[in-house]
């Protein structure tokens, strides 16, 4: 049985959303404790479930600077099972390059997460399902998606704090791109950006509807992201129960202004909330965690004071 | 520990390694489906990528009763994969063929009764052009503000990933590499121009320092970072001009890199790549037994028949001849 995606509800008609930014200075932290008290406060549903993390993994990366740290994937991973999980997967399908095994070597995820037989899944090369897509941001009218993401009961995404040079940022909503398999769309994923990235990434994000999100803004990218950017320390984890809350909080963090970043203005039409008066902020405020971004001169407007 | 060095195949008196014989070989035909496919991962449903570079496998080593065997299923299971335009599609149940049909057409080229199958896949390749190709396209993306992002020459193009999109780089050496390999009396006219085009294309998206991306070689200025399998496709796809400085350069690219590699399917990609040009990984064999070894996650149908063809001394799959016997 696939998992029940949530309703989608006009913005008025939802509670609010909790996000919380918690400060940490660096990967050698403990990180399992610091995100276990503070992933267990949201009192999420998971006990005796089956969670999948998708963290945001693009390309080998020696340097660390482009993928998900594998210190915070292995801290979701200890949190959920602390939570009660029956089960953590880890699961994505990198866009770029085709050997998801260099991508996870490159960041060293065995070190980290231990062996990864059992709980790894690739998700460009999965057992697909055809989905149909209800929202029509795009001009796709269908996707093959994997199996493991519709079947799984708690989805969460863990991307990396990044500008994009398309989307304006990546984070839980742009990082969702990772479950649509290559082995039928390709590296990249060329199919979304001719179907256009913005609303994509909305029909995406409605067809899986990701649970919950952790971002990893310890360490981030700015610039020329999601790839070809510059290393910038955030020195945070921003974490909620509604992605397009926690994009938006994100994005303020980043110095920029989320109603003027296309898919998150649009994804609060019909995904979560954007303002922040409907969203509860729990941990360190916006404020004292602000991290101005630079951003490519095509989003100079988003830019908070440009 | 075992050793794998190469041995004499008592069956068809051909060198064959014995990490093949007793390990790939072996692994490919338990990861069989019924219904003849291999999915990517044994156990998962049979797809047309993963069926094909099986067959390929399989084929470079038949002779057999076991692999026959395989082999006379997963064929039968292509070709009821294909659909009726002549195209494969990646996964079933899709209506539109895609990418695959070059590997699917790869894995019938050395099956004499598959020609009028192969034949159609062959037509639908050379008719299906990328998005990126059509004039409206071009008007657009010369008019837009964008066109700068990416240093490309928009006047080439090769295959695309899916119907309707831009060209990259593996889609379009598959292509020019089954092209190049099929018999000319299977190869639409007009075909020539495609093939000039998608050379012209591949060498436009090199990357500076040699190499092949997905098909992303400057964006923004910053020089994009080669990747072993797309550098690989592409030097076998442009493997009629080995002499050109490009071609040189990313085989240099390839062996610097090699030494680097520390996943199994890149690995056997690499040595097929440096191999199809008169260089190879010292100690390959043993280099791809630690990486299995080490690694602890379960091995892939694809990344198995790129290793077992890797060690394949007679290269019947390439169609190249053997440069030496041992591997």
């Amino acid at each position: 049985m696939p998992r029940e995606a949530t309703l989608l509800l006009p913005p008025f008609s939802r509670p609010p959303s909790r996000v919380a930014i918690r400060r940490v200075s660096s990967y050698q932290t403990d990180l399992a404790t610091l995100l276990y008290e503070t992933v267990r406060e949201f009192e999420v549903p998971v006990r005796g479930k089956t969670v999948l993390l998708k963290p945001n993994l693009v390309g080998p990366d020696p340097q660390g600077m482009m993928n998900t740290h594998p210190a915070v994937i292995a801290a979701a991973c200890e949190t959920f099972l602390r939570l009660g999980a029956s089960e953590v997967l880890i699961g994505d399908g990198p866009a770029m390059d085709r050997d998801t095994d260099a991508v996870v070597e490159s960041i060293r995820l065995r070190e980290y997460a231990g062996p990864l037989a059992r709980v790894f899944v690739d998700l460009n090369v999965d057992d697909v399902e055809r989905v149909r897509l209800k929202t029509h941001a795009s001009r796709l009218k269908e996707l093959y998606l994997p199996k493991t993401v519709r079947g799984v009961d708690f989805l969460v995404s863990l991307p990396k704090l990044k500008t994009h040079h398309w989307a304006g940022v990546t984070l839980s909503m742009k990082n969702m791109f990772g479950v649509v398999p290559g082995s039928c769309y390709g590296w990249p994923k060329n199919v979304l950006h001719w179907a256009g990235i913005d609303g994509a990434i909305l029909d995406i994000n409605a067809a899986v509807r990701p649970n919950f999100a952790i971002v990893d803004g310890i360490i981030g990218m700015e610039g020329d992201g999601p790839i070809q950017g510059t290393s910038k320390p955030c020195g945070v984890l921003v974490v909620g129960d509604d992605p397009v809350a926690v994009d938006s909080t994100c994005a303020r963090v980043m110095g920029l202004l989320p109603e003027k970043i296309s898919h998150i203005a649009r994804a609060a039409t019909m995904l979560g909330h954007i303002q922040e008066e409907k969203i509860r902020q729990l941990g360190e405020s916006i404020e004292s965690t602000r991290t101005p971004f630079a951003v490519l001169e095509a989003f100079r407007h988003v830019r908070q004071h440009s | 520990m075992r050793e794998f060095c190469p041995v004499e195949s008592a069956r068809r008196g051909a060198p064959v390694c014995t990490l093949v014989e007793k390990e790939f070989l072996p692994f490919l035909l338990r990861a069989q489906n019924a219904d003849g496919g291999w999915g990517y991962r044994p156990g998962l449903r049979s797809r047309v990528e993963p069926t094909s570079w099986a067959l390929l496998a399989l084929q470079e080593f038949s002779g057999t009763s076991p692999l026959d065997g395989a082999l006379a299923r997963g064929l039968r299971f292509l070709l009821g994969a294909q659909l009726p335009d002549g195209s494969w599609p990646a996964a079933a149940g899709q209506e539109e063929g895609c990418w695959v049909t070059s590997l699917a057409c790869w894995a019938l080229l050395a099956q004499k009764e598959s020609l009028e199958s192969l034949a159609r896949g062959l037509r639908w390749l050379s008719e299906e052009w990328p998005g990126d190709a059509r004039l409206w396209w071009r008007l657009v993306r010369r008019l837009s503000k964008d066109r700068g992002i990416s240093a490309q020459d928009d006047s080439y193009s090769g295959w695309s990933w899916t119907p309707g999109t831009a060209s990259w780089v593996e889609p379009t050496s598959h292509a020019l590499i089954v092209l190049h390999s099929s018999p000319a009396a299977l190869i639409p006219s007009g075909v020539s121009r495609r093939q000039e085009l998608a050379e012209a294309m591949l060498y436009d998206r090199i990357c500076p320092g040699g190499g092949w991306n997905c098909g992303n070689p400057m964006v923004y200025g910053v020089p994009g970072e080669p990747l072993v399998s797309t550098t690989v496709w592409a030097l076998l796809a442009l493997r009629g001009n080995s002499h050109r400085t490009e071609n040189q350069r990313s085989l240099d690219w390839l062996e610097r890199m090699s030494g680097r590699i520390r996943s199994p399917g890149s690995l056997a990609l690499a040595q097929i790549g440096l191999d199809s040009h008169g260089r190879r990984i010292p100690v390959f064999g043993n280099l791809l037994r630690d990486l299995y070894e080490r690694k602890g996650i379960p091995w892939s149908v694809p990344e198995v028949a790129w290793a077992a063809l890797a060690l394949s001394a007679r290269r019947n799959w390439l169609n190249l001849a053997p440069t030496d016997e041992m591997h």
